[in-house]
């Protein structure tokens, strides 16, 4: 079957077109049609500044011809181009000739696929770096495409499909597994890397720690259950994208001191230990086969995968357009083909990502020449509309004053900006009603949120009837212009285009940009639309050949897949399907629990299709679109790079092929005793200290003097009886409280003769100092003996005792601070500093 | 200075002076701790009830603690014995163990700040009324129940506001003496399939279903009776097929962070927060909403952060924590670990051995002001979680248990 598979491939025999015009739900994804009821690919407009001879041959005999002309030839006869070569007379074929257009056209033809633009011999020649007229050899074949796709969609009506071709039949490879125990190997896992987790991250990632952080692989008590969770943070084929790594390296996490850094945390050196340990770890395991039990899929490399190509995108008025390709270097090329490119240049902070983008950090900017830039300016204002499209992900929502894309001079000075302010898009349009800064500019509302920190497609339109408006994500925000109707005459043609940040470097974005397009019309909502559905990147068709599993001939299990940032996969839409239009499907064919693998190893997170639980045929399979088994998708991380990872399917159920998936075990992480004496006692909180002086001085807490103290003060009482966070203010605010009790209970009789007895009554205003004489007077003990039974003289002698010396020495200190003091003033005293003491507060 | 000068009113003592007085006794040297009966009697009671012991019921929990008049200078009781849980009963007799340390015990798990300063509310009254009435506690997240109070005066309860509660509060009623027992849907109309205990008071859902995605409820369910946040139960591998579109898996550009942080409580999460898919908090109508058969919008917001996450269909949940690391959180063998609303959701929360352990913990570290991490409190804790499970689930008894165990020594 496989090698018939392959035969076949040789001679594209298991071809076989996926009509994506076809309504279906899948068809949001594959949908490529060029012709009307779909995506119309229009033609761009040219620029005035693009240099090309005077053709004076024979007129074009068609209007294929026509577009041949418009959107192809007069792009590529120039001598810097293909012209250089092959012109009339010169190197065959000659499809660049420029003395009649007409023989260029059919010399041309056999160099384009009508059904597949992208995969034209012209694209895939420069594409390849002949003689391409930019340093990057892809944007030149991106460049060439776009004239070939806007010369076939400008001709006759075609129906462009996705050919689904059968990858090479190769086995799921092995891998570098983890060893079951611990303590074996060599180095073992026990010797190498965990002594480093133990000593520097047990603070944390330790289920005994003051404060436990999951994953506990930092266990020192119990290193099977750290072993388990060490494991989805080691990468063996590749130790420096192991996550353990990547935070010292990269992410500066607790980095530790070394013996080189005097005591100062090392992150370079705390990575290079790590690094060390995991590598000297992996080296110690030998690459071994696949799990023979794991019932798999044959495999694929995303390279292999069918290209999604085109998509369905609108780009009539297109004027500028950046893929970022190119993946490296210091420059992002203009592939729009409209002349002159005003390739970016990449200063500071940015750094290409995986899967076409760029990545801006603080100090980074992209920035075109203004020579270059003035087309902009120059079509734009012919127009007096323009729109700019984005595929941006914000590094947070809390950045500001942050330019996405802009056309501008200076802070103040611009043409047009799309930013962000925190959670809010703004669109800044210099015109004949804003300032030259483009003010006031459009501002999305802070209700809707519409900047998140995830990849979005963010459009900025304006026209002179409803000025600025944005789209997130292919919908209209609502929000209305504050400046619209104005005119673009006063624009600067000395501006420059620059993307995450502003000219003079001050209004720095980040995040990535994958995306970016600068068309001279103001797009309308079925063109963002359209384009917001045709998604950004390189999307692949990966078949994973399952016909031994399923026993249908060439059947495969088709994933969606593009690389998603630098660190993941994105795979989604998982789908059967069998290449061979006859096949059958047995009845009840069941698949269930799907997962991913990754060079030989099952992925350790992100399974989103493990739940999987489909019975393939019957109505829901067709031959032209075969099955959809799940709509969702998910993220598989990046292991040795997009041109060596090699993915598998595995299943817990295929047919009758089956199984047993064990999930990682729960392992008890008992907590471990701390035996360090900890304080025996606790303060009171703050309302047992309220209900507290109630019970002692009778007075009620509803009481309205000590209702309102209360009220005012519990909050400065203590909220925790942790002695440790006891305050000072918190000692003020009891006092306080007690000195209103006191105050209560000495103004009601009742209650002042229930805590005192009668014996002060009749002299409450009598000065202090008379009245309660020296110490050991009966007229002290009223209120000693009173203050003492309210702390509790039977339950805490001691403590009562200590009281009552106290309250002595400060009737006797009262009337020696101020001589006029009375017997109710001096009492109150007492009675505050008893009841807001530790006698009573402690517990 | 003349310190008489600075009083405000009659009898008032200036407070520097007051201050100075009360920071003398503090820095006086304190005695060691007493291991005597009466010192024993009045720390359980302060530490159950919050305020000190009158002199009738320090007697009579002496008398408990030395089975009988103590003689003088009896010693103590060892901690757990019986007549030390005899003499806690007496403590948990009082009012202001309802009144003080109930509320103040439960009070932080109603709102997000977990602040104790917040007004009495139907959540904190229900826990109060279950503990007082020895309702079993593992029916607290799904119980039909509610509790109000009859005292006189106050406005009747209302689903849409909270002024019974507030207004009892500060009417200093006695909620020992006044709470009654009825049900949600008998007081607020909330249908019968809605209602989930604590989960579905006014209180949880005014601060926990309000706005957002209604995640909150889970995690601060998580927070106040699993004693864990979500970093202490994250497990990242599990599958993310329930992980809703609103989750960016490329946060900023970078899908580690999904891949390592956000997924590890997402993948458990959603699939059963999805419980509370019918669920809302109305803001402007100050009460909450429930919309059976209908998702909420908020399940479905921010659906391009990544297109192909999960959309929410309905109210079944999963415990995908069943499986997995999380197994230790030892949840039910009767129970099957799915379902559809809150109120399952909440049998299968409150049925885990962790929700069990996590109020002995609470209470025990409410009553004896320390985090249960010594060898001896760990046995303690453990024992007194296995008589908790086992004998009814009594919360009740739990104070009295954690009151005896660490009555000074």
């Amino acid at each position: 079957m496989h090698s018939r598979l392959s035969n076949a491939m040789d001679k594209i025999l298991a071809r076989r077109a996926l009509q994506v015009c076809a309504a279906a739900a899948m068809l949001a994804v594959l949908a490529a049609c060029s012709s009307s009821g779909g995506a119309p690919t229009t033609v761009n407009q040219q620029t005035t500044t693009v240099t090309t001879q005077q053709y004076t041959g024979p007129p074009a005999q068609n209007a294929d011809i026509q577009a041949f002309q418009v959107n192809l030839w007069q792009n590529i006869i120039p001598s810097n181009r293909c012209g250089g070569c092959h012109h009339q007379g010169g190197q065959s074929p000659m499809f660049a000739r420029s003395d009649d257009v007409n023989q260029a056209y059919q010399a041309a033809l056999p160099l384009v696929s009508l059904t597949d633009p992208s995969q034209s011999t012209l694209v895939l020649k420069v594409g390849g770096g002949h003689n391409c007229w930019v340093a990057d050899p892809s944007a030149c074949a991106a460049t060439m495409l776009v004239w070939i796709q806007n010369w076939l969609g400008a001709g006759a009506s075609s129906t462009t499909s996705v050919v689904l071709t059968a990858p090479p039949v190769q086995a799921a490879g092995g891998g570098k597994q983890f060893p079951a125990d611990p303590t074996v190997g060599n180095p073992s896992y026990q010797a190498s890397v965990y002594p480093l987790l133990t000593k520097f991250c047990s603070g944390c990632h330790n289920p005994s720690s003051a404060s436990p952080q999951q994953p506990y692989f930092a266990d020192p008590n119990n290193i099977d259950a750290a072993y388990v969770a060490a494991q989805p943070k080691i990468d063996l084929a590749q130790p420096n994208q192991s996550r353990f790594y990547e935070r010292l390296a990269n992410e500066f996490h607790h980095c530790w001191p070394t013996a080189s850094s005097n005591g100062a945390p090392d992150c370079p050196g705390s990575a290079a230990a790590m690094l060390a340990q995991i590598t000297a770890f992996a080296n110690g395991i030998p690459i071994t086969p696949i799990d023979p039990t794991l019932v798999v899929s044959n495999a694929v490399s995303l390279t292999q995968g069918t290209i999604a190509a085109g998509g369905a995108r609108f780009e009539g008025s297109l004027i500028a357009t950046y893929m970022f390709e190119t993946g490296q270097g210091s420059t992002a090329y203009d592939t729009s083909g409209v002349t002159p490119e005003a390739d970016l240049t990449l200063s500071g902070n940015v750094s290409w990502v995986g899967g076409w983008g760029l990545m801006f950090g603080m100090g980074s900017a992209a920035q075109a020449s203004t020579s270059a830039s003035a087309k902009l300016a120059n079509m734009i204002q012919e127009s007096g509309e323009y729109s700019i499209e984005a595929w941006a992900a914000p590094a947070d929502v809390a950045q500001t004053a942050a330019w996405i894309v802009s056309y501008s001079g200076s802070n103040t000075t611009r043409n047009m900006t799309l930013g962000q302010a925190a959670d809010q898009y703004e669109g800044f349009t210099r015109s004949g009603v804003t300032n030259t800064g483009g003010t006031p500019p459009l501002v999305t509302t802070t209700t809707n949120g519409a900047a998140q920190a995830a990849l979005q497609h963010v459009v900025l339109t304006y026209d002179p009837v409803n000025g600025q408006k944005l789209y997130v994500n292919g919908v209209f925000t609502g929000d209305m212009d504050p400046s619209k109707g104005g005119s673009l005459a006063n624009w600067d043609s000395t501006f420059a285009l620059v993307l995450g940040n502003e000219t003079s470097g001050q209004r720095q974005w980040q995040g990535v940009i994958k995306m970016v397009a600068i068309y001279n019309t103001a797009l309308n909502q079925a063109q963002i639309t359209q384009n917001f559905n045709a998604g950004v990147g390189q999307k692949y068709y990966l078949l994973f050949g399952v016909s031994t599993l399923s026993g249908v001939n060439q059947s495969y299990i088709m994933f969606t897949a593009s690389q998603y940032d630098n660190y993941s996969y994105l795979f989604y839409n998982p789908t059967f399907i069998s290449l061979d239009p006859n096949a059958t499907i047995p009845a009840n064919l069941a698949v269930a629990g799907m997962r991913i693998g990754v060079n030989g190893l099952l992925a350790p997170g992100g399974q989103s299709f493990a739940t999987l639980n489909a019975t393939l045929g019957g109505s829901s399979y067709s031959a032209a679109n075969g099955q959809q088994l799940s709509r969702l998708g998910t993220v598989i991380p990046v292991s040795l790079g997009a041109a060596n990872d090699l993915f598998f399917l595995s299943f817990d159920q295929f047919g009758s092929n089956s199984h047993t998936f064990v999930d990682p075990p729960g392992i008890p992480t008992p907590p471990v005793p701390d035996n360090t004496p900890v304080p025996d006692y606790g303060i009171a909180t703050y309302e047992r200290i309220n209900n507290t002086l109630a019970r002692l001085t009778g007075v009620p807490i509803t009481d309205q003097v000590v209702q309102t103290l209360y009220m005012n003060s519990q909050q400065a009482m203590p909220a925790t009886p942790l002695i440790s966070a006891f305050v000072s203010s918190a000692q003020t605010a009891i006092s306080g409280l007690a000195n209103g009790y006191c105050g209560e209970m000495m103004a009601s009789s009742s209650l002042r003769d229930a805590f005192f007895g009668t014996g002060l009554d009749a002299s409450l205003t009598a000065g202090a100092s008379g009245f309660f004489g020296a110490s050991g007077s009966p007229q002290r003990a009223i209120v000693i003996n009173g203050l003492s039974n309210a702390i509790g003289s039977t339950a805490q002698p001691q403590m009562a005792s200590a009281v009552a010396a106290e309250v002595d020495a400060l009737i006797t200190r009262v009337p020696q601070i101020n001589s006029a003091a009375t017997v109710t003033q001096a009492t109150v005293a007492a009675c505050t500093a008893s009841l807001a003491s530790a006698a009573v507060t402690l517990q | 200075m003349n310190v008489m000068t600075t009083g405000t009113g009659p009898g008032r003592a200036p407070r520097a002076t007051l201050t100075a007085c009360t920071l003398l006794l503090l820095a006086q040297p304190l005695a060691p701790a007493f291991a005597g009966p009466n010192e024993q009697a009045k720390r359980m009671y302060e530490r159950i009830a919050g305020i000190p012991p009158s002199a009738a019921e320090l007697t009579q929990m002496t008398n408990a603690i030395c089975g009988g008049p103590c003689a003088a200078g009896a010693a103590g009781a060892a901690p757990g014995s019986a007549g030390l849980l005899q003499a806690a009963t007496v403590a948990t007799g009082a009012s202001s163990f309802y009144n003080v340390t109930l509320k103040n015990f439960s009070m932080p798990w109603t709102n997000r700040s977990a602040t104790v300063f917040a007004p009495l509310n139907d959540y904190v009254a229900t826990v109060i009324g279950m503990v007082r009435d020895n309702v079993a506690f593992n029916t607290a997240l799904s119980a039909d129940i509610l509790y109000t109070s009859n005292a006189s005066g106050l406005p009747a309860p209302s689903a849409a506001n909270n002024n019974h509660y507030a207004t009892a509060e500060q009417n200093g009623v006695d909620l020992m003496s006044t709470l009654v027992k009825g049900t949600q849907s008998g007081t607020y109309g909330t249908p019968g399939a809605a209602v989930a205990g604590l989960i579905t008071t006014r209180g949880a859902a005014s601060a926990f279903f309000i706005n957002g995605t209604n995640r909150a409820m889970f995690r601060f369910t998580m927070i106040n009776q699993f004693c864990n946040d979500m970093p202490t139960l994250m497990d990242t591998t599990r599958p993310s097929d329930r992980i809703r579109q609103d989750v960016a898996r490329s946060p900023g550009g970078d899908s580690r962070i999904f891949l390592n942080n956000c997924v590890g409580c997402h993948s458990g999460m959603d699939p059963m927060v999805q419980a509370f898919a019918y669920y809302n908090f109305d803001a402007t109508a100050g009460q909450m909403v429930y919309t059976p058969g209908q998702v909420q919008p908020k399940y479905l917001i921010n659906a391009t952060n990544f297109p192909f996450g999960f959309v929410t269909p309905d109210d079944s949940w999963q415990n995908r924590w069943r499986a997995g690391p999380n197994t230790v959180l030892g949840w039910s063998g009767g129970l099957p670990g799915s379902g559809n609303g809150a109120q399952s959701l909440g049998q299968e929360l409150a049925s885990s051995a962790t929700f069990a352990q996590c109020q002995v913990s609470k209470v025990f570290q409410a009553v004896c002001f320390r985090a249960p991490v010594s060898s001896t409190d760990l046995a303690t804790v453990s024992s007194i979680t296995s008589s908790f499970t086992s004998g009814g689930y009594n919360l009740k008894q739990v104070f009295q248990q954690s009151a005896a165990a660490c009555p000074g020594s």
